[in-house]
């Protein structure tokens, strides 16, 4: 039962505030994760196996009557389901501790599930007018997440990114209703097939340049970044790291992947247009990384930098650099996940996020320290850790195409970026421990767990990165490639 | 059309309105508005149940939600907004209307479209049948919605995070 | 002809994006700012509702409204909210008083 993807957290997540009256602490936590680790088994085992007798189409029942909803499960989708999953438990997890001062842990856990949902029903709708409901749905509650603490800094934050986001789902809807009106239907087969008939080059131009003002504002994309580097860091952390780590990548780069893929087609242009948007984000992105002394601020433009990197080996076109492109969204979501969870931590305890501030807390607190360490080596492409395998497959893609400068900037910002999370690491963690730090603990154990269990993943899927690279990536990349 | 052309231009005059106007009041009222006369221009084009939702939602129950709004923020409406914005839309909005009378003109010929079957069944049957998924959607949204809105107002107790 | 017509309801359409987004882009008021989500929402229903017009699929183009009205005003409560919130917080409705964070 695909639905249950959708359905299982819409149904907790309407239970839980009123689970949440009953029970402040303990009901709604178990009930929330319960939820998403059924989901994560499910996707692990399951899925897969449905899968092997080829994608799966589902026509729900309803009461006995064939109801309309048409949703399809290929590798690409399950490779995006997997990632959201195992992310979202995670964060999960780590809400246990986190939220606890945030107040309403019911309501935080009922708008996660109703975030997670959202996501989930993205990639399994085959229909572009489902692909926008339930990126809004996302949004909706993600507005709220960002929010969440009521504070000055994230109201402002929240309402910013609204604002640019009203912006995107207008330039999306507006690229749709052009499809639409072309071609009469709204399903991704649809669409292509009178694509192919009708062969309106300029017009699929514009619908495609809509499409990606719209979703790259939504991946944060240069130049439709501006809302990322506020949002990000005024989150709570567990909500900052779902942000880039999922919901950037499964309402941006997926959406553009998918549709690009299998509705308009990808063009040599597109595909040239896709890379240098991509290469633009890793590059300014890196720079402007370098500047920052908050924390999460210097992740958030790392987010940017690395969602180019995706972006880029997806525009590549040939099935190799997809592939990479999809692994190092794989690597980043864990990575970036586990990031921002470590730098929550370091929050909790030293109450600052200035880089400046800190120093030394390696020695107090040595497990947030060494996670943290193994997901900035992952990202800044350290060998034998995922990041690096990704960036290399993209690297090879490159130059096996010919694009030889793309390549060295690919490999010239992937030294940038090693560069600004050492200096990362060195502030915070290494060093001499200040004064005020001596007596701060390590995070409390959910939060520690969250992180162990992403580090121990970024670890795994670096040292085993060929067997997941066959099982979960190739399959993604075919089913991509060849079209649903 | 030649009247539905008069209803479009209303529409745009009312949320220019809404836009420059100081009262914030007004401006609701504007925004209003322009909202039943879009409701209107659905009706017209024989979109029956658009044109009541377009009515019965934006044009009421968001203008409620708009009023409760400005009634609960009284002192904002101290905001001054810079008058040489004021000055110069016209100017803006002439180049713009120009621009888009021309590549409208370009477009008129050029948008290739399949020809399409027509439509069986009742709206009804549409949105049940066809949309069915959009249901599920719009369920989750407003599930969203709700829950926002019980989260960003909720209680906050004295030890209550910053 | 309805191409024609269509094209009309285009025009006005991108008439409203433009409003909305000049709004947007100088509006000081955060209410001002909402107005302008709303003008853009008022375009996008009437390019989606044009649009099936346009194709004589009337019944798909009112579903396709409905449901982004039902979208809007759970947009337009979160949005709400989080401007009431501001106020509570800040005193003041001006998005300049809004510069803790330089983006």
């Amino acid at each position: 039962m695909i639905f249950l993807y959708i359905g299982l957290p819409l149904a907790v997540s309407a239970v839980l505030p009123l689970v949440g009256k009953a029970s402040k602490r303990v009901l709604p936590d178990i009930l929330a994760n319960a939820a998403l680790a059924g989901l994560l088994v499910y996707a692990a085992t399951g899925a897969r196996a449905l899968l092997a007798q080829g994608p799966i189409v589902q026509q729900v029942r309803w009461l006995g009557e064939a109801v309309n909803i048409r949703i399809a499960l290929d590798g690409f989708s399950l490779f995006m389901l997997m990632a959201i999953q195992l992310v979202s438990l995670c964060v999960g997890l780590y809400s246990i501790n986190y939220m606890e001062h945030y107040g309403a842990k019911a309501n935080y856990y009922a708008l996660l599930l109703v975030m997670v949902a959202g996501m989930n029903g993205l990639v399994l709708s085959q229909d572009l007018f489902s692909v926008y409901i339930f990126l809004e749905v996302a949004a909706v509650a993600s507005y709220a997440l960002v929010a969440y603490g009521l504070g000055a800094e994230e109201l402002e934050a929240s309402f910013k990114y609204l604002m640019l986001s009203v912006v995107a789902s207008a330039a999306v809807l507006t690229a749709i209703a052009i499809l639409y009106g072309m071609t009469g239907a709204l399903g991704f087969d649809g669409v292509a097939a009178g694509l192919r008939l009708l062969e309106a080059n300029t017009v699929t131009g514009i619908a495609a340049a809509l499409f990606l003002m719209g979703f790259g504002l939504k991946a944060a994309l240069i130049p439709f970044h501006a809302w990322l580097p506020d949002a990000h860091p005024s989150a709570p952390a567990p909500i900052s790291a779902i942000l880039s780590g999922l919901l950037i990548k499964v309402s941006g780069v997926y959406a553009i992947a998918r549709i690009f893929y299998h509705v308009l087609g990808l063009t040599p242009a597109l595909s040239q247009i896709l890379m240098w948007l991509g290469a633009v984000s890793i590059v300014v992105a890196a720079f402007l990384a370098l500047g920052q002394s908050d924390m999460k601020r210097m992740l958030a433009y790392s987010s940017i930098s690395q969602v180019g990197y995706v972006v880029l080996g997806i525009g590549i076109g040939t099935p190799l650099g997809v592939a990479g492109g999809l692994f190092h969204l794989l690597n980043h979501a864990l990575a970036k996940g586990l990031l921002f969870l470590t730098s929550g931590s370091v929050q909790q305890a030293t109450g600052t996020r200035n880089l400046d501030e800190m120093g030394g807390l390696a020695k107090r607190m040595p497990w947030t320290a060494g996670t943290n360490l193994i997901g900035a080596l992952s990202i800044s492409g350290v060998p034998p850790l995922g990041g690096f395998w990704s960036k290399l497959i993209i690297i090879i893609a490159l130059i096996q195409s010919g694009e030889a400068a793309l390549a060295v900037i690919a490999v010239l910002a992937s030294v940038l970026t090693l560069w600004y999370y050492l200096i990362m690491q060195r502030k915070a963690f290494f060093g001499k421990l200040a004064e005020r730090w001596v007596k701060v603990k390590e995070a409390p154990f959910w939060m520690t767990a969250a992180s162990v269990l992403l580090a121990l993943l970024v670890i795994g899927v670096g040292l085993w990165f060929a067997t997941v690279f066959s099982t979960w990536i190739q399959p993604a990349a075919d089913s991509l490639a060849k079209g649903f | 059309m030649t009247f539905q052309i008069i209803l479009l231009v209303a529409m745009l005059a009312a949320s220019a309105f809404a836009i420059l106007a100081k009262d914030l009041l007004k401006a609701a009222v504007a925004l209003a508005v322009s909202s039943l006369i879009l409701g209107i221009i659905f009706f017209r084009m024989g979109a029956p149940y658009a044109g009541v939702f377009e009515i019965s939602v934006v044009a009421g129950l968001i203008t409620v939600l708009f009023m409760l709004t400005i009634a609960l923020t009284k002192q904002g409406d101290d905001v001054r907004e810079s008058k040489t914005v004021k000055i110069i839309f016209p100017l803006f909005f002439i180049v713009f209307a120009l621009i888009d009378l021309f590549v409208m003109r370009g477009i008129l010929a050029r948008i290739p479209a399949l020809e399409g079957a027509a439509e069986a069944g009742t709206f009804g049957e549409v949105l049940w049948k066809e949309r069915s998924f959009d249901l599920i959607g719009q369920l989750a949204v407003i599930l969203a919605g709700v829950l926002s809105v019980l989260a960003l107002f909720r209680k906050r107790d004295r030890h209550d995070h910053e | 002809m309805i191409m024609n017509e269509w094209v009309i309801y285009l025009l006005f359409a991108a008439g409203m994006f433009f409003l909305g987004l000049y709004c947007l882009l100088t509006m000081r008021n955060l209410i001002k700012l909402f107005i302008g989500i709303e003008i853009i929402g008022k375009g996008v229903s009437l390019i989606l509702l044009s649009t099936g017009w346009a194709r004589r699929s009337i019944f798909l183009a009112q579903s396709l409204v409905v449901t982004y009205i039902v979208i809007e005003v759970s947009l337009v409560a979160v949005a709400l909210a989080v401007i009431i919130n501001l106020y509570r917080t800040n005193q003041s409705l001006d998005i300049r008083s809004l510069t803790r964070l330089k983006g």
